[in-house]
């Protein structure tokens, strides 16, 4: 049961990154830094921030048996998000020596995702 | 085509959340949010590897995007991390919260460039 509920969240949440960052990408195709998963980062750590606070009030250490924790929390919003992209993305612009743009993609990734995931945990709080 | 690219995704983000999932809940007993720090880490290394690797041996495009988008995707997770950030700063400490973060962003990045290089060369046709 736990196995079928995380597969389908991750496959839900796997995918959905996969479609909604070529539909970025193709309104967006040159931006100046790579924001097709700096949205998707942004927008999950809310979704997951909001879940978190509308179903626990806090951040849960280990609900690792609540079905609605591990199709919404681990399984799609934690295969929606993603850090492998982020840290390759990271290294690309690093590589190409555009220090600026490493700085303000790593920077706003990570900032963006930790300040969204508090207000939808805040707001999940207040509903 | 299409469908079968979006097949390869989600079976790998159904396959990298199962394997995250299990590192986790093996490594509760820590009290602290290792699981996460190795996933994102090692999914890191791998899909620098991957990328170094299909510079020389492109794989076909289902392949590459069920291990990289898919896998890799799902098996590291930045919303987690947030959360162990936030969580680890309210119930510890602002430095543990800070220790976390740091290690998972400078060794995320370092192995991943390590992957890169290590992928390209290997995958050099001699």
């Amino acid at each position: 049961m736990g196995i079928l509920t995380l597969s389908l969240g991750g496959a839900l949440g796997a995918v959905s990154r996969y479609l909604i960052g070529l539909a970025l990408m193709k309104k967006y195709p040159k931006p100046p830094i790579p924001i097709a998963m700096l949205i998707v980062n942004v927008l999950g750590s809310f979704g997951l921030g909001l879940f978190f606070g509308l179903a626990y009030q806090t951040i849960p250490l280990g609900a690792y048996k609540h079905p609605l924790f591990l199709f919404l929390g681990i399984g799609f919003c934690g295969a929606f998000t993603t850090f492998s992209t982020f840290s390759m993305e990271t290294i690309g612009l690093l590589r190409q020596r555009l220090y600026k743009k490493a700085i303000l993609y790593f920077g706003v990734s990570i900032g963006g995702s930790l300040l969204t995931f508090l207000l939808g945990l805040q707001v999940g709080k207040v509903l | 085509m299409i469908f079968k690219n979006i097949l390869a995704v989600g079976l790998g983000g159904a396959l990298g959340t199962l394997l995250r999932y299990y590192l986790n809940v093996y490594t509760l007993f820590a009290g602290y949010p290792i699981g996460t720090i190795f996933e994102n880490i090692a999914g890191s290394l791998l899909l620098g590897f991957l990328t170094g690797w299909m510079i020389n041996r492109p794989f076909r495009e289902w392949i590459k995007l069920g291990l990289g988008v898919g896998f890799c995707g799902g098996f590291t997770t930045m919303s987690t991390l947030a959360a162990d950030t936030l969580y680890l700063g309210n119930v510890f400490s602002l430095g543990d919260s800070m220790v976390y973060l740091g290690i998972s962003l400078f060794a995320g990045l370092v192995f991943a460039f390590i992957g890169l290089v290590l992928g390209t060369k290997w995958s050099e046709v001699k």
